[in-house]
């Protein structure tokens, strides 16, 4: 669905990220692990488009996304930052109504399928139960919710998010990487920055492991997180008896 | 309900202001005259004078309310207002080069001409692919060449005659308001309003932060622009008739704010209607401070009451 080739990215003169080139498929949910600072934010930053790349090419589907306008690509592709802004005072239904940003007409209207987006997305991150609360009246794990509800409205057949689980408490984490696991479930292409080794190997169809910019092992978990991979990228050794799952509680 | 009160009371201040001048009229000559009635120096009064001068002051405040409302919610930051892009210094030092060389009569067309030099500036600083502290910095520095410029001019200034024109220019006032000031500043206004109103939507989607708002379809670059262009056009159109009337933009947005809940899109026409009522409001009470021989002029008001507020919320931001 999305795929790139010969990426190299970076801020300023400085290329953080350095002639990568992958592809996906719908349905996948891709986890994005590595050491801080390894390029995971500016790889999915330039994926869709906040960052231009200084050469190489994101395509999604047959089409180069320097050909697609903004509001084009944004119906293609959301993003779920790292921060968790939103206006303090701002509703939490308003805020996920954001996420319809790139459908709105002149005077700002949100057609019938809009409102449903908004509706399903609120309920599927059981943030419609407080709804009408204002953001900054919320737990930080709540937070976390609504915002990926937000991206979760776009109704993009690509997610990309960056650290959505960062910060929060293993319920919060289960039922983000859950939510995240049903959107790929569901057809969309999924890419998730994470540091939670044992989350990705437990929700993940497939990781990307990047180190120093590059993208140096992609597979399945078992074939990335080799003792070998966690030995060169993180310095760590592979836990006795592999990652364990987590399950929440009945 | 709110709104209701908000358009009624800009209305009621907006008939009030008709009452108050010079002249001794009562109320029922100055309602006559309005509508062409009595005397002919009465007519001449409301509809040459006072009512300009009203609807002046509407069209400035309305400007200068919504520019600051729009700037907050682009800056995300309540202390935000037009005077921090430095408009109001590059449309002071266009009309006060005027007032040096004694074209008094160049003085509008000069500030607007300053105002839109201090906005390619800007822009050309801020470029258009950098964040809103880019934008700030840009505007404080322009402001600050400006105001050191103008401070030079005055320096220089041929005679005390052209010093005090210059100085009582700064102070802002809405006495000598005409029809033909009104025909300039209102349709430049008009203009600038529609922009920023424009931009709304696109403000409420960067409440989300910039990368979020982008990868939303907000073009930051456009944004930009369109702010730049409707804040100078408001407020260097302001500035070119009445002078530099401060910090009305500054907290008229807050208190509507207040009333009306921060959505950035709702707050820049509240804002333009709370901005009219009360610059129209301020100068009615420069009026009645007025006395023989002494002058309040506008701009000194409205900083006396910014000034205080300013501060307010500084101390408030600091501690939140």
């Amino acid at each position: 669905m999305i795929s790139f080739k010969n990426l190299s990215a970076g801020y300023g003169p400085c290329d953080v990220l350095q002639n990568q080139s992958a592809e996906t498929k719908s349905g996948e949910l891709i986890a994005l692990i590595g050491p801080n600072g390894c390029g995971k934010s500016t790889l999915l930053k330039t994926l869709c488009g906040i960052i231009v790349p200084s050469s190489g090419q994101v395509s999604v589907g047959d089409k180069s996304l320097s050909e697609i306008n903004l509001k084009t690509r944004a119906k293609h592709i959301a993003y779920l930052a790292q921060s968790r802004e939103a206006m303090p005072s701002m509703s939490v239904e308003d805020v996920v109504r954001l996420g319809r940003a790139p459908y709105r007409g002149g005077l700002g209207k949100i057609s019938t399928d809009g409102e449903s987006a908004i509706a399903s997305a609120l309920s599927r991150t059981q943030s419609d139960i407080f709804k009408s609360r204002r953001f900054d009246s919320l737990s930080g794990g709540e937070q976390a919710r609504v915002l990926v509800a937000r991206a979760l409205a776009v109704e993009a057949p690509i997610l990309l998010a960056d650290e959505p689980i960062a910060a929060l408490d293993p319920f919060y984490q289960l039922s983000m990487m859950q939510i995240l696991k049903a959107e790929a479930a569901s057809g969309k292409t999924v890419i998730t920055a994470l540091h939670d080794l044992s989350l990705a190997a437990q929700f993940a169809d497939r990781i990307w492991m990047m180190h120093k910019g590059k993208i140096i092992a992609d597979g399945t978990p078992p074939g990335v997180l080799t003792a070998e991979n966690l030995k060169t990228v993180f310095g760590i050794k592979l836990p006795k008896g592999g990652f364990k799952s987590l399950e929440l509680a009945d | 309900m709110k709104l209701a009160l908000l358009i009624l009371g800009t209305i009621t201040v907006l008939l009030i202001s008709l009452f108050f001048g010079a002249a001794d009229l009562s109320v029922s000559q100055t309602l006559s005259a309005l509508f062409g009635q009595g005397r002919e120096i009465d007519i001449t009064i409301v509809q040459e004078l006072r009512l300009p001068r009203a609807l002046l002051g509407a069209v400035i405040g309305a400007g200068l309310g919504a520019s600051g409302a729009a700037l907050q919610g682009y800056t995300r930051n309540p202390l935000a207002a037009p005077g921090i892009l430095g408009f109001t210094a590059c449309a002071a030092l266009g009309a006060v080069t005027a007032l040096y060389f004694g074209f008094n009569q160049l003085v509008p067309l000069a500030a607007l001409i300053g105002t839109a030099l201090g906005a390619l500036l800007i822009l050309k600083i801020a470029g258009p692919r950098k964040g809103a502290s880019t934008l700030i910095l840009a505007g404080v520095g322009v402001g600050a060449l400006a105001t050191a410029l103008t401070g030079l001019i005055m320096n220089f200034a041929p005679n005390p005659w052209a010093l005090s024109e210059i100085v009582y220019w700064l102070m802002g006032s809405l006495k000598n308001a005409e029809m033909g000031g009104l025909m300039v500043c209102a349709p430049l206004t008009a203009l600038g309003l529609a922009l920023l109103l424009f931009v709304g939507p696109d403000l409420r989607t960067l409440s989300l932060g910039e990368e979020t708002a982008t990868s939303l379809g907000v073009s930051l670059g456009k944004v930009r622009i369109l702010l730049i262009a409707g804040t100078a056009l408001c407020v260097g159109s302001g500035v070119a008739i009445a002078g530099a009337i401060g910090f009305i933009g500054l907290f008229v947005p807050h208190i509507v704010r207040l009333i009306f809940g921060p959505d950035p899109m709702k707050l820049i026409p509240l804002s333009a209607l709370g901005g009219a009522g009360f610059l129209v409001f301020a100068d009615i009470i420069t009026r009645a401070l007025t006395g023989p021989g002494t002058q309040l002029y506008l701009g000194i008001l409205t900083s006396l009451i910014g000034v205080p507020f300013f501060l307010y919320l500084a101390v408030k931001e600091t501690r939140t």
